[in-house]
């Protein structure tokens, strides 16, 4: 076993809310053309036919108001460009006209095709650039929040499309209540920002296991006195609002929330972990974010293996039933861990959400057989921790 | 490698009254789930109805969450301070300015 295995104690995975790869990473491709990201030249048509370039002007607030649409059936444009023959291509050419679906506003539609230079997304870019990207990382569902991150929890949606409530179906566990069941058992938390941010893992998580949870100041603590669990899952900020001592600016970069608060709260989890030394050495860091957005990506999401359900076309919105068997659209996906060889580009792999509970029960808990067949299909990621010798040489990120 | 300074976001960033995303929505009618299988002693006399800002959502969300998770509210055992990586380092949080949702 490589020796940053051998080393490894614990996974932790950070989930962001909605923006896409190109968005967040794209402009990567010019400094490292083993990105999968943009050149420049990606387009969509937009209402009356004009080609909408690509361009690096995205803003950090302000700019995707109102809220992309990403439920079901306007991916299902953004995808198809609202061909509905069958079989169809996925060509990424429906961006634009999905976000004048919202407002009938021509310039503002094109905003949709808007990404960030590195240079203001210093965390994620420095992050990506010192450790490893993933070029093929993909939301596990076209579509909303709640049935992806269900993905990251369980390895299946249990059939879900949208952001309704979904409940636990035999013989499915999280990966957390497979942790503490296991024998010998393993320790796993949730970790959401405060009270007033809370869970979107309420229905079926919070209501029954509460001792599953804790929050941001636990995990900040917990990292200082070296006692974080093997794995742990952190939820950002989701909302502006009063705190105990003043203001909490929202850290999810969901729109049109301020993305600067969002590599704030990334630079802050990096720093808790790297701040202890022994828990740096031992721990691998997984950001990555539940789904685009509706924000423009260029590459088509790939088939794979069928999940077992079916969602009928009242659930989709679109006619049409979904077997799930067609991931999401691509989304910024970086594996932090001094065992990771500097400037890694992870190529000609696919990865989804459903890959996180495989890789943690696949190094925690071994053959585990009562698991979605998305996730026994799931690639896993902690081959990536290949380094001989431990590097010395991370990012420090000051963030007072 | 040199360390990287990460900017603030300006205070105008900070918006409780910004109308409640489909997300925080969402949000609210899972915990309103939750919330109905309290005794009516435990209900937080909230009609989720008239939330209408991200303030409005977050106070809903705290009094539920605070049902479902009373040791989210309790302060650490330790002193967070004293282990170094404080609140007001690490995060985007501001003093209070009086303004009212």
């Amino acid at each position: 076993m490589p020796p940053g295995l051998d080393n490894l104690k614990h996974i932790v995975v950070l989930m962001m809310e909605n923006r896409s790869f190109d968005h967040m990473l794209g402009s990567l491709k010019a400094q490292d053309p083993r990105i999968d990201g943009l050149t420049g030249n990606e387009s969509n048509p937009d209402t009356t036919g004009a080609t909408i370039k690509v361009q690096p002007q995205a803003e950090f607030q302000s700019q995707l108001d109102p809220d992309p649409d990403h439920h079901f059936p306007a991916v299902d444009l953004q995808i198809f460009n609202g061909d509905n023959s069958d079989p169809r291509v996925a060509n990424m050419q429906g961006f634009v006209k999905s976000y004048f679906n919202q407002q009938h506003d021509v310039p503002h539609s094109a905003k949709i095709m808007y990404y960030f230079t590195p240079e203001k997304l210093p965390v994620l870019s420095t992050l990506a650039t010192e450790f490893a990207v993933f070029n093929g990382w993909f939301s596990s569902i076209p579509g909303p929040t709640v049935c992806n991150r269900a993905f990251a929890h369980y390895g299946t949606s249990f059939g879900q499309v949208s952001m309704d409530i979904f409940y636990v179906l035999e013989p499915y566990k999280s990966i957390y209540e497979r942790m503490i069941a296991a024998n010998p058992a393993h320790t796993a938390k949730i970790y959401y920002y405060d009270q007033a941010s809370s869970t979107i893992e309420i229905v079926n998580l919070l209501q029954h296991q509460p001792n599953l949870f804790a929050t941001y100041d636990q995990f900040l603590a917990d990292c200082k006195a070296g006692r974080l669990p093997d794995y742990s899952f952190v939820e950002p900020n989701y909302s502006d609002h009063d705190g105990d001592n003043g203001e909490e600016v929202a850290s999810d970069q969901h729109p049109d929330h301020n993305v600067q608060a969002g590599e704030l709260f990334i630079a802050s989890v990096y720093n808790a972990i790297k701040q202890n030394p022994t828990l740096w050495a031992s721990t691998a860091l997984l950001i990555v974010y539940d789904e685009h957005g509706g924000i423009h990506d260029h590459v088509p999401p790939p088939a794979c293996m069928p999940d077992g359900f079916v969602a009928q076309p009242n659930d989709t919105g679109t006619g049409r039933a979904f077997a799930f068997d067609r991931l999401g659209i691509r989304v910024p996906a970086v594996l932090v861990s001094p065992w990771v060889p500097k400037g890694t580009v992870v190529s000609g792999r696919t990865f989804e959400h459903a890959s996180i509970p495989a890789t943690v029960t696949k190094f925690f808990l071994g053959d585990y057989d009562q698991r979605s067949p998305r996730e026994k299909a799931a690639d896993t990621f902690l081959d990536l921790l290949s380094l001989p010798v431990m590097r010395t040489d991370g990012p420090d990120f000051q963030t007072d | 490698m040199a360390v990287i300074k990460v900017p603030k976001p300006p205070q105008s960033a900070f918006d409780k009254n910004r109308p409640v995303s489909a997300l925080l929505r969402n949000q609210i009618l899972h915990l309103h789930e939750v919330e109905r299988k309290f005794p009516p002693s435990r209900h937080s006399g909230v009609y989720i109805n008239d939330i209408k800002t991200e303030g409005e959502a977050a106070a809903y969300i705290r009094k539920v969450t605070a049902r479902l998770h009373p040791q989210g509210a309790k302060p650490a055992t330790f002193d967070i301070a004293a282990a170094g990586e404080t609140r007001s380092k690490s995060r985007t949080k501001r003093k209070p300015t009086g303004k009212k949702s």
